[in-house]
């Protein structure tokens, strides 16, 4: 079958000016118009802007912490059947089934789970296979694991570092590697409850920085694509932005991505002792340009937080609303539920601000992820809106008239007038996400790339057109027409696949039969366990 | 060998999926009751979806405390290994089912590696009111548990009790050997309470929860969950991603709505709500009988029509006739495992599948 998408805008930075041009789509694939074909089909996308599907970095759509907050809170998807308007955590698609959908509807085709236990990937992994429509990809969560600081501890070689890496990555079928706040887990179980990133880890004497430049090194040497995706430390807290800093200074000529920044945009100035240091760090990332960041947006509403950091979770107990929350507090980085209302006030306000402020002082588009560590900061569906304050200061100056001014005295936010173009739009949320992830075959138009493709009509209203996309096709199929799914396929997750070592398969075996007292495939499993067909496509490493 | 039947007549797989597609198109309130694993419960699900018919596990009774305690309550909980590895100190409440005793056991002769500790204390709290006994209580004694309990005080009642005595108030009436886990509690770097659902007691799980939560406020303490039905738990979390909810759901206009008293199968049965009744288990001497006058159609693992259905098919166990992917609590988590004694039974996803194809809709 061979499409032909004529008279729309091609926004599409990596292959050149934006412009009209005719797409054509065969087998899947966007490729050079045939000579001498005919189109098999044509849609005319007059007044349209048309862009590559979206690739959305970090956000938790799948597993176990993700599926305890749905099981923690029925009310919250149930309420939104009479008031979709009023609860943005129900409309962010509480089931595996409308995530994929909602992603879909606005021109998403690839998201990655961010935060996956290496002892949960199979449960992952059943739950994003579930996910309709879109691809997804996860990073598999090490640093608080007793093996790695154990291996840190023991001053193991790099090649043993980068087996149990390897190791890692192939049995848990996963895309990368994150570090949620480094060694702060493994220090909560001996009763450590603030973990900065020189602090050290009682019962492995190796601090959080040790456990990150193991970690990036590692991740680094195996030509992993994405660079380690790093949890920092003191999530949160006001002051937070000093370990930002540090963090960022530690990249030292090898590439680091640095998770949700805005939640470390935080200084100690004013009456409250909270204040925004997001021109500080924007500044800091805009000198250093092996650091890649993402935002990690607070917008507001109900939402719940869902994380692996379970330092950070466990003191956020008393915040939560409605008023239960879940503590894992397991093997490894464990984890926190806690539901949360972002409100309009001092706090919440001030949190808005720190986002935007990221957003609209980090200069290179490359370098700067559009997130809101759904649902952490604001469930996904909030795109739209979030969309819209950046490419309109009109929007953003309407939205602040609503807020807390003494918070928002506190940033430069008031005098930020730039808005963002289309094309840095795409850059943000198409191309910079595929080269950041090693997606050779995503993010923009060429031809050979997947046709994965996203049609907006243009309007005034921004937040409109990016809600609903006219028309989306994954691998070539239209699956969106009119902000609807009209087609449901099965996307697969991407992996890298590496050959483990073979002692070091051994050495997992003894280990989790001496420690676990149960042979290692308790904790791995075949392609076949997923029960659909080809669930995995693979990612290659570069070195 | 038959596989199917139509009433008590052996008839080909595919007339008794005809047939049992039939019923099902023309019920006007279908419910399922069933068993399954992580696969065969994704079809059961996408089945009911397609009925407008509510769901509930077989067991959906005992998982109700269960569920109840996450979705009105939460709390702190720890996984196995880490109470392998790190728990210095155990506090079994109450009766746990038979099915978790061999991994209990094993953690009184596997070192706690990751402790400075050379051996772990454990502690049972007992009703004293009589309950059944699954053989918890001869376990206790053998790793040497110190036993808490208190006169006439049922295992809710007595976490009651013992949640107050930690606290320091002073009871009406005493706990056995309080001071003896205090002391243990103080010396502890990792005490972690063992429970199961205590489902005559609703509120017990959430007071063992805020005992939790009091020690934490010093020091770390957790709970290890351990389900009454493995299996049946690994249902509760694959319904919770695919419709946002736990069983006792159901699809009255399409959309998924949670509700455990609505949608409690049995009742719906008792008073005729439900006009039919589709129950799939292939575990071995699951009792099934026809409730009254509502049609029944049965998947079960029997060479003999169930009696009185009007449909019967064989279908395999996950894990002994098929590889499967099931809930351990083991490992907390899900697991892929091997089929013991493979044999070509039909699967109960696939049996699911040609019924949800042979549907009209
Ligand atoms: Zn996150």
């Amino acid at each position: 079958m061979l499409i032909r998408l004529t008279g729309g805008e091609i926004i599409d930075p990596v292959n050149g000016q934006s412009g009209k041009r005719d797409l054509w789509i065969q087998d899947g694939f966007i490729v050079d118009k045939p000579e001498g074909e005919r189109a098999d089909k044509t849609y005319d996308l007059s007044g349209c802007i048309v862009m590559a599907g979206a690739i959305d970095i970090h956000s938790h759509i799948g597993g176990g912490n993700v599926n305890t907050a749905r099981l923690l809170l029925p009310e919250q998807h149930a309420a939104h059947l009479p008031r979709p308007a009023d609860t943005p955590l129900s409309n962010a698609g509480w089931s595996t089934f409308t995530t994929g959908c909602l992603y879909a509807q606005m021109g998403f085709t690839t998201v990655v789970e961010p935060a996956m236990s290496p002892y949960n990937a199979l449960h992952t992994h059943l739950e994003l296979a579930d996910i309709p429509i879109i691809d997804k990809a996860t990073l598999t969560i090490l640093g608080n694991d007793d093996f790695l600081l154990s291996l840190i501890r023991d001053k193991t070689s790099s090649d043993m570092m980068d087996d149990y890496v390897a190791w890692t990555l192939a049995s848990t079928h996963s895309l990368g590697v994150k570090v949620i706040n480094a060694g702060a887990a493994a220090a909560f179980k001996e009763n450590v409850r603030a973990f900065s990133f020189d602090d050290v880890v009682p019962a492995y004497g190796v601090s959080s920085r040790k456990i990150v430049k193991t970690l990036q090194a590692s991740v680094n040497r195996l030509g992993v694509p994405h660079p380690l995706h790093v949890h920092a430390n003191n999530l949160g807290i006001a002051g937070s932005a000093d370990t930002a800093s540090v963090t960022i200074d530690a990249t030292e000529g090898v590439p680091l991505h640095l998770a949700h920044l805005q939640f470390y945009g935080y200084g100690t100035e004013g009456k409250r002792k909270f204040s925004s240091e997001a021109a500080r760090l924007a500044e800091q990332v805009n000198n250093n340009p092996d650091v890649t960041i993402d935002v990690g947006q607070v917008m507001f509403g109900q939402t719940v937080t869902i994380s692996s950091d379970i330092t950070r979770q466990f003191l956020a107990i008393g915040n939560a609303n409605p008023k239960k929350t879940v503590i894992i507090d397991g093997d490894g980085n464990g984890g926190g539920i806690v539901p949360y209302r972002y409100k309009k006030n001092f706090y919440g306000s001030l949190q808005w601000a720190v986002g935007l402020e990221l957003f609209l002082l980090i200069d290179d588009p490359w370098r700067v992820f559009f997130t809101t560590d759904h649902p952490n900061g604001a469930p996904f569906t909030s795109y739209p809106e979030l969309f819209e304050l950046l490419m309109s200061r009109d929007a953003r100056d309407a939205k602040t008239a609503e807020l807390n001014a003494s918070a928002l005295e506190l940033t430069t936010l008031g005098s930020l007038r730039r808005e963002y173009t289309l094309d840095e739009i795409a850059i943000m949320t198409r191309a910079a996400p595929a080269r950041l992830l090693g997606l050779k075959d995503r993010g923009h138009l060429g031809s050979g790339a997947i046709a994965d493709i996203a049609v907006y009509r243009r309007g005034r209203d921004i937040a409109g057109m990016f809600r609903e996309a006219a028309l989306v096709f994954k691998n070539g199929e239209l699956v969106v027409e009119n902000g609807k799914v009209v087609h449901l396929r099965w996307g697969k997750a991407l992996r890298l696949k590496p050959t483990p070592d073979k002692a070091m398969v051994r050495r997992m075996q003894a280990y989790h039969e001496e420690r676990y007292g149960l042979s290692l495939d308790w904790f791995t499993f075949p392609d076949s366990a997923i029960q659909r067909d080809e669930p995995f496509a693979e990612v290659s490493c570069s070195s | 060998m038959s596989v199917a039947w139509v009433g008590s007549q052996a008839v080909p797989l595919s007339d008794a999926i005809q047939h049992a597609a039939k019923l099902l198109a023309s019920s006007r309130c279908p419910v399922i009751s069933f068993d399954a694993d992580v696969h065969g419960t994704r079809s059961v699900i996408a089945l009911a979806e397609k009925l407008g018919a509510a769901y509930d596990h077989v067991r959906g009774r005992e998982l109700l405390n269960e569920i109840a305690l996450f979705t009105q309550y939460g709390g702190m909980f720890t996984t196995p290994g880490e109470v392998r590895r790190r728990a210095d100190l155990i506090v079994v409440i109450g009766d746990i089912p038979a099915s978790h005793h061999d991994m209990i056991l094993s953690w009184a002769s596997a070192p706690a590696d990751l402790t400075g500790k050379q051996s772990r204390s454990w502690f049972h709290l007992k009703a004293n009111r009589p309950s059944g006994d699954t053989g918890m209580n001869k376990h206790a004694l053998k790793v040497g548990a110190v036993s808490l309990s208190a006169e006439g005080a049922s295992l809710g009642a007595a976490v009651a009790l013992l949640r107050a005595g930690l606290a320091g108030k002073r009871t009406a009436i005493p706990l056995a050997n309080l001071d003896s886990l205090k002391t243990a509690l103080a010396d502890a770097e990792f005490p972690v309470f063992v429970f199961s659902g205590n489902p005559e007691e609703p509120t017990s799980l959430a007071m063992l929860q805020g005992l939790v939560s009091d020690l934490n406020r010093s020091k770390r303490a957790s709970s290890l969950f351990l389900p009454s039905d493995d299996a049946a738990w690994g249902a509760v979390l694959t319904s919770v991603w695919m419709t946002g909810f736990p069983p006792r759901t159901g699809f009255p206009n399409g959309a998924p709505v949670y509700d455990p008293q609505r949608w409690d199968i049995q009742r719906m049965l008792r008073e005729k709500e439900a006009d039919l009744h589709l129950w799939i288990s292939a575990s071995d001497g699951a009792s099934l009988s026809k409730r009254g006058k509502i049609p029944l159609v049965a998947l079960a693992r029997t060479r003999n029509p169930v009696r009185s259905a009007a449909v019967t098919i064989c279908v395999a166990a996950p894990g002994i006739d098929h590889d499967s992917v099931i809930y351990s609590s083991r490992i907390g988590t899900f697991r892929a495992e091997r089929a013991s004694a493979p044999s070509d039974m039909p699967e109960i996803a696939g049996v699911i599948r040609q019924l949800s194809e042979a549907l009209p809709c």
